[in-house]
C-alpha cells in the first residue's frame, strides 16, 4: 500500500473518530444538562412542598416570611428559560425533555396555586398570565411573538407572573387545568386576571389585555407584602 | 440546526484534508524531506525573470539573487522585460555590464512568452527556475533547492514562499496563507500531490521542459498548467521547505479580490478542460483522487456556504424583526449574556470548526518551523481567521461567474 493511500484511509478512520469524540461530547454535555434540570427540579419540588408546608403551619400568621414562595416563582421562572435550552437544542419531543417539561409544568401549577393562595390570603395583587401555546406545527404562528412580548413584559414589570403551558402536553394537572380556566384549542390562549383572549396581533394590543395596575409601577412587587 | 447542517460535509472534508495533511507530514519520507541537507553539488543553472512594469521591485529581486551563495559560473540571471511601459527597461539595463546576467527587452506577449524566451537563451543550464519580479529569495534558497533533483524523476521542486515584510493586517492574513501553503506543499510532496509550481522560485530539470514543451498561457496559470503537465507525464514535483523566497502581496481588498479570481479561474479552466482526465483518475495517486477534488470542493463549496449564510442571516433579520415589531429597541438590543455553562453554545459546528481552526494553526506553525520562516504570526493567525472568510467568497463567486459565462479578465 502506497503512502498516499495509507495515510488516505489513516486520516479517515482519525477523522471520523474525531467527529465521533465530538458528537459524544455534545451527547455527554446534554445529558449533563438534563441531569441539571433534573437536579434543580427536585430541589424546587422540595421548596414547593416546605413553602406549602410552612404556610399550613403558620396558619394564624400565613403571610410572615413569604420570601421563600416569591423567590420560588424566579427559580421556576429560570428553570423554565433553561428548559427552554434544552428543548431546543435536544427536540421538544425528546423523552427526557418531555419528562422533565411534564415536572416543570406540575410546578408552574402548584406555583400558580400557592400564589393564588397567598394572594388571598396575604391581601397581594400580582398580576397572572397563564399562557397556552402549542407546539404542533402549524398550530400556532404567532406563539413565537407572543412569547417574546410576554418575556419583555415579564422583565419590564416584574410583578407580573408568567405561567407557559404546552397545551399538547399530555399530563392529568394540566388537562383539570385548561378545563377549570376553561381555555380553548386556539392559540395563543391566555388567562390574564382570570380573562380568557385568544390570538396574537400586536404588543399595543396585548398590552391592553393586562390590568392598568401593572403599568402604573415598573418596581417590582413579587417581594412580599406583609397582610396589615 | 436549520442550515447549519449544510455546512457538516464540507467541515468534514476540511477536516479530513487537514489530518491527512498532518499525518503525511509526520510520516517518513517527509521526515527525509526535512532531514535533506543544503547540497555541496552545484549543477549549472539558469533563473528567468519575467518581467511588465516592475520598475520599483526588480532591482531588490536581482540583487537578492546576486547576493545568493552559489557559485557565479554556475548561475546565470535572465532578466526579460515583457514590453514593460514604466521605468523597468532602465533598472534592467543598469545590470547589462554584469557577466552573470542577461537582459532580454522584448515585446508584450505574456507571462509565458518570456519565460520561453529565458528557457531557449539558457541552453546550458541543467535546471532552470523562475522567480517573478516583485520577489526576493534567501541567500541559501538556491542550495536548498538543488538536492531535491537527486532522483531523475524529479522535473520540478517548490520553495517555501512567505510575505515579504507583511506590515497591514491584509498582508499578515496572506502571510499566515502563505505559511499554510508552506506546510501543505512540504506534506503532499512526499505523495507527489503537488498541483501548482509558484511563480517565485520554482525550478525545472530543463530536459523536462524541453521534451514537454514550454510554458503556455494556461487561462493566465502557466505555473499550474505545467506543474498538472509534469504530473500528467508521471514526473515528480519535489519541494525544498528551507529554500526561502519572499514575495510582495496586494496590499488592498480589490487587488487581492483580482489575484485570487485569476488563481482560481486558472484553476477551474485548466482541470475542467485539459486536465480533466487527472480528476477522479487513481492513475494519478492523491493528486487526481484528493487534492484536485478537493480543490473543487473547497472553491463549489466556499461560495455555497458563504451564500447560505446569507441567506440565513437575512432569514434570522426577518425573523428578528416579526418577533421583535412594537417593542422598544432598549429591550431587543440589550446584550444578554449568561456565563452560566449550562447556556454556552456547545454545537457540533462550533467545535468541529475549532477543532478545524486548531489544526490550521499547527499547520501554520508547522510551516513557519520547517522552514525557518523569520515571521511573527499570531496577528496573521487572527486575520486568517476573523477576515479570510468574509473575503474569499467574492473571489471564488466572481471566478466561478467567470468560468460560467466565458468573461477574461486583464492580468492586473
Amino acid at each position: 500500500m502506497s503512502l498516499g493511500t495509507r495515510n488516505a484511509l489513516l486520516a479517515l478512520a482519525i477523522t471520523v473518530a474525531i467527529i465521533g469524540t465530538i458528537v459524544a461530547a455534545i451527547n455527554q454535555l446534554d445529558r449533563q444538562r438534563i441531569a441539571e434540570l433534573d437536579a434543580i427540579q427536585s430541589q424546587l419540588a422540595t421548596d414547593t412542598l416546605s413553602v406549602e408546608t410552612q404556610f399550613a403551619l403558620l396558619e394564624n400568621a400565613p403571610c410572615a416570611d413569604l420570601t421563600v414562595g416569591t423567590d420560588l416563582t424566579s427559580e421556576v421562572s429560570s428553570l423554565g428559560d433553561r428548559l427552554g435550552v434544552a428543548e431546543s437544542r435536544l427536540g421538544s419531543d425528546n423523552p427526557e425533555v418531555l419528562r422533565l417539561k411534564k415536572q416543570y409544568t406540575l410546578l408552574q401549577i402548584r406555583d400558580y396555586i400557592l400564589a393564588q393562595r397567598i394572594a388571598d390570603t396575604c391581601d397581594i395583587e400580582p398580576v397572572t398570565a397563564l399562557y397556552f401555546y402549542s407546539n404542533e406545527a402549524g398550530a400556532c404562528e404567532s406563539c413565537d411573538r407572543a412569547s417574546y412580548a410576554l418575556s419583555y413584559l415579564r422583565q419590564t414589570y416584574p410583578q407580573l407572573r408568567v405561567y407557559s403551558f404546552d397545551y399538547n402536553l399530555d399530563l392529568g394537572a394540566l388537562k383539570t387545568l385548561i378545563a377549570v380556566e376553561k381555555v380553548e384549542e386556539r392559540f395563543p390562549a391566555f388567562v390574564i386576571e382570570g380573562e380568557r383572549s385568544y390570538g396574537f396581533t400586536d404588543v399595543e394590543s396585548f398590552q391592553a389585555l393586562f390590568p392598568k395596575e401593572l403599568y402604573a409601577t415598573t418596581t417590582a412587587t413579587t417581594t412580599a407584602t406583609k397582610k396589615k | 440546526m436549520s442550515l447549519e447542517i449544510l455546512a457538516y460535509p464540507f467541515l468534514f472534508l476540511g477536516l479530513y484534508f487537514e489530518v491527512f495533511m498532518l499525518l503525511t507530514f509526520l510520516s517518513g519520507p517527509a521526515k527525509e524531506r526535512r532531514l535533506r541537507l543544503a547540497g555541496g553539488s552545484t549543477p549549472k543553472v539558469a533563473i528567468i525573470v519575467p518581467c511588465w512594469n516592475e520598475q520599483d521591485t526588480i532591482d531588490g529581486t536581482v540583487r537578492s539573487l546576486l547576493a545568493m551563495d552559489y557559485p557565479k559560473d554556475k548561475l546565470q540571471i535572465i532578466l526579460i522585460n515583457d514590453g514593460s511601459t514604466d521605468n523597468t527597461k532602465t533598472v534592467m539595463d543598469s545590470y547589462l555590464a554584469n557577466p552573470q546576467i542577461t537582459v532580454v527587452h522584448k515585446e508584450n506577449g505574456g507571462k509565458h512568452t518570456a519565460i520561453n524566451m529565458g528557457i531557449e537563451i539558457a541552453k546550458d543550464a541543467e535546471f532552470v527556475g523562475c522567480l517573478d519580479a516583485d520577489s526576493f529569495v534567501a541567500p541559501d534558497a538556491l542550495r536548498e533547492m538543488v538536492p531535491c533533483f537527486d532522483k531523475p524523476e524529479v522535473a520540478a521542486a517548490t520553495p517555501a514562499m512567505s510575505v515579504f515584510q507583511p506590515k497591514n493586517l491584509l498582508e499578515q492574513m496572506q502571510n499566515a496563507e502563505y505559511i499554510i501553503g508552506i506546510a501543505a506543499r512540504h506534506a503532499l510532496s512526499a505523495v507527489n500531490g503537488i498541483y501548482v509550481t509558484p511563480g517565485p522560485f520554482s525550478f525545472y530539470r530543463r530536459s523536462v521542459i524541453e521534451e514537454l514543451g514550454g510554458f503556455r498561457h494556461a487561462h493566465q496559470a502557466e505555473d499550474m498548467e505545467m506543474a498538472l503537465r509534469i504530473q500528467r507525464a508521471g514526473y515528480e514535483i519535489e519541494n525544498a521547505p528551507r529554500s526561502r523566497v519572499y514575495t510582495k502581496v496586494p496590499r488592498s481588498v480589490p487587488k487581492l479580490i483580482k489575484q485570487r479570481t485569476r488563481w482560481t479561474t486558472g484553476f477551474l479552466r485548466n482541470v475542467m478542460t485539459d486536465y480533466r482526465d487527472l480528476v477522479g483518475n487513481p492513475k494519478y495517486g492523491i493528486l487526481g483522487l484528493m487534492v484536485l477534488p478537493l480543490g473543487f470542493v473547497a472553491i463549489v463549496g466556499g461560495a455555497f456556504l458563504f451564500l447560505v449564510a446569507i441567506i440565513s442571516l437575512v432569514v434570522n433579520l426577518v425573523r428578528t424583526y416579526d418577533l421583535t415589531i412594537g417593542i422598544p429597541l432598549s429591550y431587543t438590543l440589550l446584550p444578554r449574556f449568561n456565563f452560566e455553562w449550562f447556556y454556552v453554545p456547545v454545537t457540533f459546528l462550533v467545535l468541529t470548526s475549532m477543532v478545524v481552526g486548531i489544526l490550521s494553526v499547527t499547520l501554520v506553525l508547522i510551516g513557519r518551523n520547517v522552514s525557518n520562516t523569520p515571521a511573527k504570526v499570531i496577528l496573521g493567525i487572527i486575520a486568517y481567521t476573523f477576515i479570510y472568510a468574509f473575503i474569499a467568497p467574492f473571489w471564488l463567486m466572481r471566478s466561478m461567474y467567470d468560468v460560467l459565462t466565458g468573461k477574461r479578465r486583464a492580468w492586473r
